[in-house]
């Protein structure tokens, strides 16, 4: 009986310039399926480090589809409603309406309904020598909850592509599982999530859309387990609110 | 079931509070089979969720084969119009609604290149190409290139981040470890484990070579 080759040790001499050790080729050169696989993850390494872009199409032409739609007789009933975001999205990013905890967001809402303090507005700051400069529009603390201990700031600034958000961190200890920035809307019910954040050197994180107008205005970065689950860990560490 | 009503004693209210904000926010998170599944039904907002969640696909394939955003907007209006109008075509147990929109896609842009050739057809050769219906418009490797990017930006976080980082800022696992503050170990299995993820959809989507 023949055993192939686990994926994840394929995956790994795709990734790797080491390529295979010695069993591992006599079991390539008498196993087609496995030579095949793995030259099905090389193959798509390669495309994928081409660097391969997404465009998006103007936002007016979900407007165009639908009215062509319900101009069809018989299909009168279908309304949809405009996406949460996505259409006019500068790069195709995951619906912000995605990602749902439960507790948290609760207690976001209610965080929503007393904070707002510690809102300011700045002027203009450059990212970089050759960068050009992204107007900051407004800059905000990011407190710890309760029982936890941190601190931030985040500036929400308007760049060329579009609005971003520049988030920095300090007390925030290095543990087990990684950190993650997430807008929570101040409906309590919806958030999308920015990204990774390194608590030692921040970052900057792209908006998708005009999530910012849509209410997700609360910023919030949380300790998350490296369990695969998407999901908001709730456990958030800090937090603030951007003006509306 | 029975359920049985209890006096409150531990902070039922809190609990119970908790299983209806997470039910009803659940409610509002339509996985790619989710939306396939609605559309085949007809339901009337997978339409909207169908666009948002492959309208860039769509557009970009359209855009990489005809280079031009206007008829690629066309393109894309007439894929997601008459993907709804034959939505009765449609088998989500056959595969899923990206990959028959990436068929339509196909079929569309194909269109759009016999139109614009049969426009040409004051030069013999033009004509000619107007009578022979391009079979394959774009190449498998563009399409596999898109696909990878849009796949690539439904993935969850820490992974999308960490293969974005190694992929297409050629960053060392060491780097990205480095720079999300992440153990090595814990960036390289994300990477492997992507890659072999991104191959999954990719079958998923273009199918058996014969279908193409």
């Amino acid at each position: 009986m023949t055993r192939h080759l686990d994926d994840d040790v394929l995956a790994q001499w795709a990734l790797e310039d080491d390529g295979p050790d010695g069993p591992g080729t006599d079991h390539l050169q008498s196993c087609p399926q496995c030579a095949a696989t793995l030259a099905e993850l090389k193959l798509v390494l390669a495309n994928a480090r081409s660097k391969p872009r997404l465009d998006s199409p103007p936002p007016e032409l979900w407007t165009k589809i639908s009215d062509e739609l319900s101009l069809d007789p018989g299909q009168s009933d279908v309304a949809p409603s405009a996406p949460v975001t996505g259409p006019d999205e500068p790069v195709a990013r995951r619906s912000p309406a995605r990602r749902f905890g439960g507790r948290a967001l609760a207690a976001a809402a209610a965080f929503a309904a007393v904070a707002g303090a510690g809102a300011g507005v700045g002027g203009t700051v450059l990212l970089g020598d050759d960068e050009p400069a992204a107007i900051v529009q407004a800059a905000i603390k990011l407190e710890p909850l309760e029982g936890k201990t941190g601190a931030g700031t985040a500036d929400l600034l308007q760049a060329a592509a579009g609005g971003q958000l520049k988030v920095s961190a300090s007390g925030l200890s290095a543990v087990q599982g990684f950190y993650e920035v997430w807008m929570i809307n101040t409906d309590g019910k919806r958030m999308v999530s920015l990204g990774v954040l390194n608590p030692g050197s921040g970052g900057t994180f792209q908006i998708p859309g005009e999530i910012l107008a849509q209410g997700y205005r609360i910023v919030d970065v949380s300790l998350e387990p490296d369990d695969g689950n998407p999901v908001h860990s709730r456990n958030s560490i800090i937090r603030g609110i951007l003006p509306s | 079931m029975t359920v049985t009503l209890l006096p409150a004693a531990h902070e039922p209210c809190q609990a119970f509070a908790t299983v209806i904000a997470v039910t009803s926010m659940e409610a509002d998170a339509p996985s790619s089979a989710e939306i396939s599944k609605a559309f085949a039904e007809g339901r009337a907002d997978s339409l909207a969720q169908a666009y948002q969640r492959w309208s860039n696909l769509v557009f970009t394939l359209a855009l990489r084969a005809l280079g031009n955003r206007a008829d690629a907007e066309d393109v894309t209006q007439q894929v997601f119009v008459s993907a709804w109008r034959g939505r009765a075509n449609f088998d989500p147990d056959s595969g899923q609604l990206g990959a028959w929109l990436t068929g339509i896609t196909r079929h569309r842009i194909a269109d759009r290149m016999t139109a614009r050739s049969r426009e040409l057809r004051n030069s013999e050769a033009a004509a000619r190409l107007a009578e022979q219906r391009p079979t394959t418009v774009l190449d498998d490797l563009t399409i596999d290139r898109v696909l990878i990017a849009d796949e690539l930006e439904q993935i969850d976080d820490p992974r999308r981040t960490i293969l974005k980082l190694a992929f297409y800022e050629d960053r060392t696992h060491p780097q990205i470890a480095e720079q999300l503050d992440l153990p090595l170990g814990t960036v390289k299995s994300h990477i492997r484990r992507g890659l072999l993820h991104l191959r999954d959809r990719l079958k998923e989507v273009t199918g058996d070579e014969t279908s193409r």
